[in-house]
């Protein structure tokens, strides 16, 4: 299974009267294939958040596609849209408020399970196997997000989207705002989790120590441009990229 | 903290919201509370007494009794036409804010051409052309009072629908029914709630105006209807204070109540705005 922006652009209009035109991101291609990871750089501001919205269907290019599986995301229709919905989903970047605040723990992960349908007495199981794979204890299934940890919170994000069992995982910048131990402690659980179950990922980040240890190959994005598409072993740090960015 | 604990707890404790629970036990039960038949004839004009606590009117009527029996008519009106106009405003507001797009310009139109509508002078001619009667004024003032809402619930959804746990939901693949109605509108409910109790206030307000001037239902004795007959009928220029003077106390009491517990909401929703 792959994930495929192909000559991705978009642009914003702003203004009421005098229409101001304001390129976000010109012609981006990126693929993301199963089992590797896609390191997604650039200085905030670059468009990778917006290019991440777009592959995950929350937002329209202005022109290019979005292909999944040799299928254009707009003509997707039904089932196939279904498809594409449970192979292709994201962690945000801020943990805790990517989980309902009036909702406890195991009413978001039980809801994701009523979604598919799972019959409520396999539940507990499913969750339990879940929490599992992210180093969580059932313990947190009556708390609510303000109550648990960032790096907690973040693992039940993980947790939630892999109940759906994805094939390509989009992580905008997940451990952004966790502390270092705790980001060592993702990373590490993220890597682990691609190895046993064979997922894409999409890392965005502007850390280029974070894209050496999770990638297999970069793309750098500078004003919505790409500036370098590669494997991670030929990529320049994010400094010279910049400077190189600059003065092309 | 969530607002919607942080106004649980408060709330019990809040001296409005016991007057308004008095308000709402006194009538569901006013059948039983009641000293006297609301309908039943005594000695006319005969001032408080140990028999009739609040006097009599004109016909004999006993007034507390009709008090009592009032407030199922005023709190009626108030709560049925601000149920209607909250849920309106709530489904309207949440559509247009949550879809966006044309759908939100139609709504949005639809509710700018209401609130240009003058709705007190409506409701009056409406209710002078149509049999007067609480059900219909309570839905002329549901029908109407709907707008402020609507606009205020398409702001609040405006701003959660680009919160990362809607746009998580989404993701996922959750139908926008489910988003809605569990994602949305309860991250709304502080800002629904408060204008509730600020639309059954105006439509207490309202019905009695309405009373006052002759407007409602002659048969059902509200408060604003007691006040009607006191001032027709030679309350005022006999000085029958017992008269008049308890249901304009209790329509300001209900009224203030409802204010305060809706000021508290709103307090509740500041406090946790500093919180976080």
């Amino acid at each position: 299974m792959y994930l495929r922006a192909q000559n991705v652009s978009k642009v914003y209009q702003e203004g009421l009267l005098f229409r101001r035109r304001r390129c976000v991101l010109r012609d981006v291609t990126v693929e993301i294939e199963e089992g590797h990871t896609l390191g997604l750089f650039g200085p905030s501001g670059s468009g990778k958040t917006t290019l991440a919205r777009i592959l995950a269907g929350l937002d329209h290019p202005s022109s290019g596609a979005v292909i999944f599986n040799g299928i254009d995301l707009r003509e997707m229709r039904g089932h196939v849209f279904t498809e594409f919905r449970r192979s292709v989903q994201m962690v945000f970047q801020d943990p805790e408020s990517s989980l309902n605040p009036i909702k406890t723990i195991g009413r978001s992960l039980r809801e994701v399970l009523d979604l598919l349908r799972i019959p409520g007495d396999e539940q507990a199981g499913i969750i339990k196997e879940a929490l599992e794979v992210v180093g969580l204890s059932e313990e947190v299934l009556c708390r609510f997000p303000r109550q648990l940890s960032g790096g907690q919170n973040q693992r039940i994000a993980l947790a939630r989207a892999l109940l759906l069992n994805p094939r390509i995982l989009i992580l905008d910048e997940p451990t952004a705002s966790l502390d270092v131990s705790v980001q060592a402690q993702i990373l590490n659980l993220l890597k682990e989790i691609q190895r046993r179950r064979g997922i894409g990922y999409l890392y965005i980040s502007h850390h280029p120590a974070v894209m050496r240890f999770v990638s297999n190959s970069v793309c750098e994005l500078h004003n919505g441009m790409v500036t370098f598409r590669g494997p991670v072993e030929k990529w320049e740090t994010g400094a010279e990229a910049g400077a190189r960015s600059t003065s092309t | 903290m969530s607002c919607g604990i942080s106004a649980k707890r408060s709330l019990p404790s809040n001296p409005g919201a016991l007057i308004f629970l008095a308000f709402l036990l006194i009538a569901l039960l006013s059948p039983y509370l009641a000293p006297h038949d609301p309908w039943k004839r005594y000695e006319p004009y005969l001032g408080p007494s140990r028999d009739h606590p609040l006097g009599t009117n004109d016909m004999g009527n006993d007034i507390l009794s009709e008090l009592m029996f009032g407030s199922r008519v005023s709190l009626g009106v108030g709560l049925g036409a601000a149920i209607i106009a909250t849920l309106m405003g709530t489904i309207i507001g949440a559509s247009a804010g949550y879809f966006r797009g044309w759908m939100d310009e139609v709504l949005m139109g639809i509710t700018d051409i209401f609130l240009m509508i003058p709705q007190i002078p409506l409701v009056i001619v409406v209710a002078a052309f149509l049999k007067p009667s609480a059900i219909m004024i309570t839905l002329i003032m549901g029908l109407l009072w709907w707008t402020s809402l609507a606009r205020i619930v398409r702001s609040r959804v405006l701003q959660v629908r680009e919160m990362a746990f809607v746009e998580a939901a989404k993701v996922i693949g959750f139908p926008d029914r489910h988003i809605i109605l569990t994602d949305v509108l309860p991250n709304t409910i502080h800002v629904i709630m408060p204008k509730f109790m600020l639309t059954v206030a105006s439509a207490m307000i309202a019905e009695a105006s309405l009373s006052f001037l002759g407007l409602g239902d002659p048969n059902a004795k509200s408060w604003g209807m007691m006040i009607n007959f006191a001032f027709s009928r030679g309350g005022f220029l006999n000085g029958c204070w017992w008269w008049y003077m308890p249901p304009g106390i209790c329509i300001t009491l209900s009224v203030l109540s409802l204010v305060s517990m809706s000021m508290l909401l709103e307090e509740s929703r500041e406090d946790e705005h500093v919180a976080s």
